[in-house]
């Protein structure tokens, strides 16, 4: 069993982002919009902490401290407000259009 | 009394002050009676000033005020004979004293006095020292009995008016004489306008009368020529009275450019309007320093730019005996005397030789004026009275002028306004030159014949009258061109008595006839009528010139006149012939005048069955007249045509300067003169009983004519009309001076204004629409191109903008899922992009 590399968590880095991604494409709940976006940002996140893990220079020295963690909080923490801002945004459309459904969320097309 | 001058200028003012009120009451109540609805307050005014009714107060005011004006001219006519500085003024007397006579009599306002009125600016080297015109008066013996006369014949005319235009009364006249789409107009009565403009024409005759000089006689002619037009067309809802007063309005116009040009030529050269100013520098004094010999009061003619034999040079040299006469004429000082004039030479031969002047007077100083232009200024006041005494050519307004209401016609159209011409020409005797004088000879000439003819026609009794008036005007004119100066106004004087009679007389056959003025409808009217018919009678003999009657005196020294002037120079015998042919002519029509209205059958049995003598308001004025027509030329004796007191009154006033031109001076100083001029008034007396009988029997010969055609009938004028059809259309049509007029003036004039309007109308109007033409054209394609190239190339930019954003905007599909697409779209080409790009630059 080889060990578990950069390129793993890569991958299920990109497998998140894709998910998150096709869920953001393909979902008319907006609910479902969220949870898409919220995929995306873990995707990233993964990406932030495993790049901060892995990359080393020549000497074997980390390349980083902690600032791939530290991104991962933010964003956790920026994810945490959007959602909240998200969130109400839908409660507010839900109250006028009696609908979350965001194909109907279109009086601004062009 | 210190200034007796001063009661003429109350006289003048007396009927200016009629005038006013008159003018201030009628124009208020007319003003009232528009606006009455409008105020109470001015109901009131107009109640007040007389309501609705006409009154005879106009009348009684004119009257009042033009009969005390008679009364102050008597006063004063005593005064003035009275006066010793006045009396014995002839004219030798009159030059030794005249700077004692001019102090006495003139300087001290006694009967002449003049104030500045008018200041135009100063200007050097003139005696006068300053551009003035001036309002003053001056009586003299001609002023006084001219003053009378007006003033008297006036007031009976006033009188008679009062009675003649009673018609005017009524609230509502009908005028027969013009048809509206109702019938006959009808309008309010214009009583009291009448005598406002009589009173004007009062005030403004004796004004001309009273004048001392040029400019104020101008303002008087031109108020006398608004007051006869005004009276001419007094019925002016009638087209053909509105026409005759446009007539004589704009003939006498043409009359009085010429006066105009008189006037400014006087004022340039001579500096001055003032009569005796203009006399006192045009001719030199009677006699030189010396008192022997006689400058003669002539023009004094010489050649500009000469030397003197004794060194001296001369801007002005008279030329040497037996040379031709200079082409200058001398303006004198104003205030020349004898003392300033040597004379060398002997007799009056003198006058065209030589003057020398004493050093101390600088004649340059003072200018001259070209003899010509002296002519030309004499031509032009000549001109004026041309137009005003209805002379030829310009005698075409007058018979027009009856169209006014007879009083009119007999004051202002016979006795008085047309004999201000006469009257000026009298007046600046002394001014005008030799040739200016043959001139007006020869007018007066024309006229009288012309005139005497066309009378012989005339049908109208009003035209008769009129022609006749020319044709006296012309003798009176003759008269004066032939130097029998007192001759001309005597008779100007004499013919205003019984031509006034005699329209005031037709006046009254009118009224009796209810405005019937056609001769051919009357006849037989003695007996309706007998105080009318024979104080006419009186008139005709008058004018006739019958022995005794005041006709005949003036009459004779017009002829007499004539006489003389023809016999020293042959070749204008024509001036002689002419007047005493005439004399016949006149005696003719005016007896046929007589016949055919007062004798023989009624013609129109309707007018005469309603012809009646005429209100005393009327006759009284018709019998004064007459009286004064067969007496107020008397003298004693009564039987010696030149005794005439009136004539000898003229004669004081009588200017050297018709001595000098036309007579010996009776003065013993006087060397016996070899100039023919010397010899006029002895030829003329010498003829005197020839051109009496010559005269008579002239006027006699019309008379038996007209008694024989018209009386006795054993000439039919009827057959004798058709005989000469020729001849009578010819004077029927008044010589076709209308028809001449018209085809040379008249129609020229509207052809050629025919033509201005078409220039205008086709040139200028063509060009000021065809600028607008264009530019409206060029405006359409200025706007064309702005609409089409400016608008298209900005609207373009708006289009490709709005296209290209609406391309942009269907981007917008407002659904989140194909945002996400193509976000995820563009991050992967990004990537591509990159992935190139670096494989690019790893490679280079």
């Amino acid at each position: 069993m080889s060990p578990i590399t950069l390129n793993h968590y890569l991958a299920l880095g990109a497998v998140l982002f894709v998910c998150g991604v096709l869920c953001m494409a393909t979902k008319r709940n907006a609910i479902g919009v969220l949870m898409g976006v919220e995929l995306v940002l873990n995707g990233a996140n993964v990406n932030f902490v495993a790049f901060a893990y892995y990359l080393r220079d020549a000497q074997g020295n980390s390349v980083f401290l902690v600032e791939g963690q530290v991104f991962a909080l933010f964003v956790i923490v920026l994810a945490a407000a959007e959602a909240a801002v998200a969130l109400a945004i839908v409660l507010n459309f839900y109250n006028n259009h009696l609908t979350v459904d965001v194909d109907t969320a279109e009086e601004l097309k062009g | 009394m210190e200034h007796p001058g001063l009661l003429y200028v109350a006289a003048t003012l007396l009927p200016l002050a009629s005038f006013l009120i008159l003018l201030i009451w009628g124009g208020l109540r007319n003003f009232a009676r528009r606006n009455k609805a409008t105020s109470p307050a001015l109901d009131g005014v107009y109640q007040i000033l007389g309501g609705d009714a006409i009154t005879r107060t106009p009348a009684y005011i004119a009257t009042a005020a033009i009969a005390g004006a008679f009364v102050l001219c008597l006063t004063g006519f005593i005064l003035h004979a009275q006066d010793e500085h006045t009396h014995g003024a002839q004219p030798a007397a009159h030059a030794h004293d005249h700077k004692h006579d001019h102090d006495a009599a003139h300087a001290d306002g006694k009967w002449a006095a003049h104030f500045e009125w008018i200041r135009l600016g100063s200007r050097e080297n003139d005696s006068r020292g300053a551009l003035a015109l001036d309002l003053g008066f001056k009586i003299d013996h001609l002023a006084t009995i001219m003053f009378l006369m007006v003033t008297f014949i006036a007031t009976l005319i006033h009188i008679f008016s009062i009675g003649y235009m009673s018609d005017e009364l009524q609230e509502k006249v009908e005028d027969h004489h013009v048809h509206t789409a109702h019938g006959h107009l009808e309008r309010r009565g214009r009583f009291g306008r009448f005598f406002m403009y009589l009173s004007l024409f009062c005030f403004s005759m004796l004004n001309l009368i009273l004048a001392d000089n040029l400019f104020q006689v101008f303002i008087s002619w031109e108020l006398v020529g608004i007051c006869s037009y005004l009276l001419i067309g007094f019925y002016y809802e009638r087209t053909s009275a509105s026409n005759a007063a446009n007539k004589a309005f704009i003939t006498n116009r043409v009359g009085d450019a010429g006066f105009v040009v008189g006037l400014l030529i006087i004022w340039t050269y001579v500096g001055t309007f003032n009569f005796d100013e203009i006399f006192a520098r045009l001719r030199s004094p009677l006699h030189d320093s010396h008192g022997a010999v006689p400058l003669g009061g002539a023009f004094v003619r010489a050649n500009p730019g000469a030397a003197e034999p004794d060194g001296r040079i001369l801007k002005l040299a008279v030329p040497k005996p037996g040379e031709e006469a200079g082409s200058e004429v001398v303006l004198f000082p104003v205030d020349a005397t004898e003392g300033h004039f040597h004379g060398v030479g002997h007799g009056r031969k003198f006058l065209r030789s030589e003057v020398r002047l004493s050093p101390d007077l600088d004649l340059d100083g003072h200018g001259h004026i070209p003899y010509w232009l002296l002519t030309v200024a004499g031509l032009g006041i000549f001109l004026g009275c041309v137009g005003k005494s209805a002379q030829f050519p310009l005698q075409v307004w007058l018979p027009d002028a009856m169209e006014g209401p007879t009083p009119v016609s007999a004051l202002i159209h016979a006795a008085t306004m047309v004999a201000a011409g006469v009257y000026l020409v009298g007046r600046a005797f002394p001014m005008f030159t030799r040739e200016a004088l043959l001139v007006i000879a020869y007018t007066g000439a024309i006229t009288l014949f012309v005139a005497a003819t066309i009378a012989i026609v005339m049908t109208d009794i009003k035209k008769v009258l009129a022609y006749s008036t020319v044709s006296q005007l012309g003798y009176m004119m003759l008269a004066l061109g032939v130097g029998g100066w007192a001759a001309g106004l005597f008779h100007l004087l004499t013919h205003a008595f019984f031509k006034a009679l005699l329209f005031l007389g037709s006046g009254s056959v009118i009224y009796g006839c209810h405005h019937e003025q056609e001769m051919t409808k009357m006849g037989g009217l003695l007996k309706k009528m007998p105080i009318t018919g024979l104080t006419m009678l009186a008139g005709v003999l008058a004018i006739a010139g019958t022995p005794l009657f005041t006709g005949w005196y003036s009459k004779d020294a017009i002829l007499v006149a004539a006489y003389g002037f023809t016999s020293v120079h042959g070749e204008h015998m024509l001036l002689f012939l002419a007047p005493l042919v005439t004399a016949g002519i006149t005696t003719f029509y005016m007896f046929r005048m007589w016949f055919l209205t007062f004798t023989g059958e009624p013609r129109d049995a309707h007018v005469y069955e309603h012809a009646h003598e005429t209100p005393w308001l009327m006759t009284v004025p018709l019998i004064l007249l007459a009286v004064c027509s067969i007496g107020v030329a008397w003298g004693w004796p009564v039987w010696d045509a030149e005794a005439s007191a009136m004539e000898k009154h003229v004669h004081h006033a009588q200017h050297h300067a018709v001595y000098t031109e036309f007579g010996t001076i009776v003065d013993k100083d006087f060397h016996e003169g070899a100039l023919p001029e010397e010899s006029i008034r002895q030829a003329g007396q010498a003829g005197h009983t020839l051109v009496g009988l010559l005269a008579l029997f002239s006027a006699g010969m019309g008379f038996l004519f007209a008694f024989a055609v018209y009386k006795l009938k054993t000439l039919d004028p009827a057959e004798a009309k058709e005989q000469f059809a020729g001849a009578h259309d010819f004077l029927a049509h008044k010589w076709y001076f209308d028809e001449l007029y018209s085809a040379m003036l008249v129609r020229p004039a509207l052809a050629v204004s025919g033509w201005c309007r078409d220039f205008d109308r086709v040139v200028i109007d063509g060009f000021a629409n065809g600028f607008g033409r264009f530019w409206v054209w060029v405006s359409k394609w200025d706007g064309l191109f702005d609409n089409g190239v400016i608008d298209g190339l900005a609207n373009l930019l708006a289009t490709m903008a709005y296209g290209v954003a609406g391309w942009f905007r269907s981007l917008q599909t407002g659904f989140l899922r194909s945002y996400v697409l193509f976000l995820v779209l563009a991050a992967i080409g990004l990537f591509v992009l990159l992935k190139y790009l670096v494989s690019v630059a790893v490679a280079g």
